[in-house]
């Protein structure tokens, strides 16, 4: 931004040669942006007219008030997806949270090779989700992953169920989904770590810190905006969670790991329905707008602090 | 490999739809095409649709098929896709009562003189005809019939569990199991943990239980019959089945159990007519099981059927209507049927066939012979699991329900009949 600014403030140039040669920059700016601003904003709407409609196997015009989203919100179905989305999110921010923050301190004492480490962790980021979901369902098949693995061994009183145990299942996504993206926090935190300022730990040092109280009351402070990012990517992305589950447990056992994505799959394109499907997407929209208008309120008093500063 | 011929056939398609215009101009008449879509793509199914295709190039017209993998509903949206963009199919698959729900968003062709001139009214089963023609005439032919209750025995299983009586009641198949239990088998039941399947338990159950009761309450979701005790009872039943199932299987499909069943490691297995097809393509051999109608409490037995069928979408085009006529022949021709159904391990629709022949399976002649026995006695009821007897709205909120009871063992009878009523009354 500040490179801009300082070029077009430059003398001695005409007006309409410095618009024509910023042109490219305009154009590669603000055509994507107002298309995918335009594409988002009209389907969004799109979907909440429908959702307004009694449209079941194509979209049809008519009002029928909130008769669809009475219904979805008083199926089984949204009611145990809403559930699990409560305890899915929490569980999978706070633990992605602490092992990335974890990794990242550990790989933050200048071990050897470090690089490669750092890869590892990262690497399954760059896997798609349905395929971490695949191998992950065969890691958790009691029948022939881990649990049969064990009991090979000879280690027989092994007990390791939860894919198929409908009151742990949720957690066998929390297992797969933090395996899939603490790598994701780690790189952040690591960034963040190395962006310390050196002479503020060495006057911790010489004042006579260890390094646990160092972490704890120096460096770790300094990484909250890091953490409150981690958390909104993260907390987006477990809202919106939809290859995984659909790859790991399909919604199963049972109905037992339903999430909202997949409420709002199965109503539109399994069961035709949708008006229903419609008004359970504008409903995770809504739990989306309640993480995110706090995110953007919280990053705009920041600013204005930091501009008063 | 089924790819790759699609791929070529494909190809060869398009090539031949590329040519033709400036051909049918040269020969003044047209040559029939058909743009036909169907989740068949591989396996028995694929083969037998390219077989079907082959018929269709014989009689002198244009296949032009694009099939969707997956599952029925995957097919479906790439028909309402084309159907919301005006460039409907010549023809596509679809079954049950969604004929009738997808026939008001879209025109469909009149096929009452093509019917009448076939005479194909008459070999029907009434029940089935009733779905393919929603307002009083017909728009779509049914192809092929499956039970989705038959019961497979493992030979080797019935031998380890010096078992040589076939069960004809539930009481009779759980002695049976339990028997097998006995032997060794510590899961005597091969079924899988899908949606589908556990609706397959479950109306297995009460359609053997009282395919009265069943014909109240699934199909024509009677509040009554809904909340009756044969509900109750039938969910009893489910749980004996699942309580016998493998609880690794998750939700895996049934066909991951297969070898185990032919091992004998389980003994039973409750499913359509189709794992005849599978077991066969696996390489088991007719002689490792044996195939008999599912439990029915009254001895007589119960059909749950299902049935693929064909509906045509109205085009204007004259060389697609000329390929809908010879298509709609085709399906109700005895000759296509067989042929149809010797490779997917169906049943003909048309109740004149003679399956005493060659190329037939003694688990279709039973089948065939279930399902005419079953017809005089009242007992040919429409499968709910398999989207026969709703519209797939209905059939998901209450397989809802059947499945959450199957996997969560604490739900009770009791509960669930009534969890299964309040499901019926919020979706309608």
């Amino acid at each position: 931004m500040t490179d801009i600014v300082s070029t077009a403030a430059r003398p001695g140039r005409p007006a309409t040669s410095e618009m024509v040669r910023r042109l490219p920059e305009f154009l590669m700016i603000w055509v994507p942006l107002l298309l995918s601003a335009a594409h988002l904003i009209s389907f969004s709407i799109w979907t909440i007219w429908i959702s307004f409609t009694p449209s079941t196997l194509v979209p049809v015009t008519g009002w029928v008030g909130l008769r669809n989203y009475n219904s979805v919100l008083a199926s089984r179905n949204w009611q145990i997806a809403f559930d699990n989305l409560l305890l899915f999110g929490t569980a999978f921010v706070l633990l992605s949270l602490t092992t990335g923050l974890l990794l990242a301190i550990l790989l933050d004492q200048r071990i050897r090779g470090e690089n490669v480490l750092r890869t590892i962790f990262l690497y399954p980021l760059a896997v798609s989700f349905v395929v971490t979901g695949t191998v992950w369902s065969w890691l958790l098949n009691p029948g022939i992953g881990i649990e049969k693995l064990a009991h090979d061994l000879g280690w027989t009183s092994f007990h390791f169920d939860w894919l198929v145990n409908r009151d742990m299942a949720i957690w066998t996504i929390v297992i797969a989904a933090i395996w899939q993206s603490s790598g994701f926090a780690m790189a952040l935190f690591l960034a963040g770590l190395r962006s310390v300022d050196s002479d503020i730990i060495k006057a911790a040092q010489i004042d006579g810190a260890g390094p646990v109280r160092t972490y704890w009351r120096v460096i770790l402070p300094t990484l909250w905006p890091i953490t409150v990012t981690v958390i909104v990517v993260q907390l987006q992305f477990a809202i919106s969670a939809f290859d995984l589950v659909r790859a790991l447990t399909n919604g199963g056992p049972g109905i037992a790991t339903q999430l909202p994505a997949l409420v709002v799959y199965d109503l539109m394109f399994q069961r035709s329905q949708l008006g229903r499907g419609a008004a359970a997407a504008v409903l995770m929209l809504l739990i989306l707008l309640a993480v995110l208008l706090p995110y953007a309120a919280w990053r705009y008093v920041r600013q204005r602090r930091a501009a008063h500063a | 490999m089924p790819i790759t011929t699609t791929r070529r056939r494909l190809l060869a398609g398009s090539a031949a739809a590329l040519a033709l215009p400036a051909f049918a101009r040269a020969q003044g008449a047209v040559k029939p095409r058909l743009t036909a879509i169907s989740q068949w793509s591989a396996g028995s199914d694929g083969a037998a649709i390219t077989a079907l295709g082959k018929k269709f190039e014989e009689k002198g017209g244009i296949w032009q098929h694009s099939p969707v993998p997956g599952f029925t509903t995957d097919m479906m949206n790439k028909l309402r896709a084309q159907i919301i963009a005006g460039d409907p199919p010549a023809c596509s698959q679809l079954k049950g009562p969604e004929i009738a729900a997808w026939s008001k968003i879209a025109p469909t062709v009149d096929l009452d003189a093509v019917v009448a001139a076939a005479g194909y009214e008459k070999v029907v089963a009434p029940d089935l005809a009733k779905l393919h023609k929603p307002a009083g005439k017909w728009i779509a032919l049914p192809l092929q019939i499956y039970s989705t209750n038959m019961l497979f025995l493992s030979k080797r299983g019935m031998d380890k569990a010096k078992a040589d009586k076939v069960p004809v009641t539930w009481a009779d198949f759980n002695d049976l199991a339990e028997k097998m239990k006995s032997a060794g088998m510590s899961y005597p039941i091969a079924n899988g943990g899908t949606r589908a399947d556990d609706g397959q338990k479950f109306e297995a159950s009460l359609a053997g239980i009282s395919p009265t009761a069943y014909r109240a309450a699934c199909m024509n979701l009677d509040k009554k019959a809904l909340e009756g005790p044969e509900m109750k009872a039938a969910f009893a039943q489910t749980r004996k089945i699942s309580d016998w199932c493998d609880p690794n299987v998750g939700v895996q499909p049934y066909a991951n159990n297969l070898k185990r069943f032919v091992d004998g490691d389980m003994g039973m297995l409750i499913m359509g007519g189709w794992a005849q097809g599978v077991l066969k393509n696996a390489g088991f051999k007719f002689d490792d099981y044996v195939i008999t109608p599912g439990p029915s409490d009254n001895g007589k037995p119960v059909f749950l059927l299902n049935a693929d069928a064909f509906i045509f979408w109205q085009r204007k085009e004259a060389d697609l209507q000329a390929g809908q006529m010879l298509m709609a022949q085709l399906v109700m021709d005895p000759a296509i049927q067989t042929m149809y159904s010797q490779i997917t391990g169906s049943i003909p629709v048309r109740t004149d066939v003679d399956l005493s022949g060659e190329g037939w399976s003694d688990g279709q002649r039973t089948t065939a012979a279930a399902l005419k026995n079953a017809m005089g006695n009242n007992q040919a009821v429409l499968s709910l699991a398999h989207n026969m007897a709703q519209e797939n709205g209905l059939t998901a909120a209450m397989i809802d329900v059947i499945t959450e009871y199957v996997k969560n063992k604490t739900i009770k009878p009791d509960e669930a009949v009534s969890r299964l009523a309040d499901a019926v009354e919020g979706a309608r």
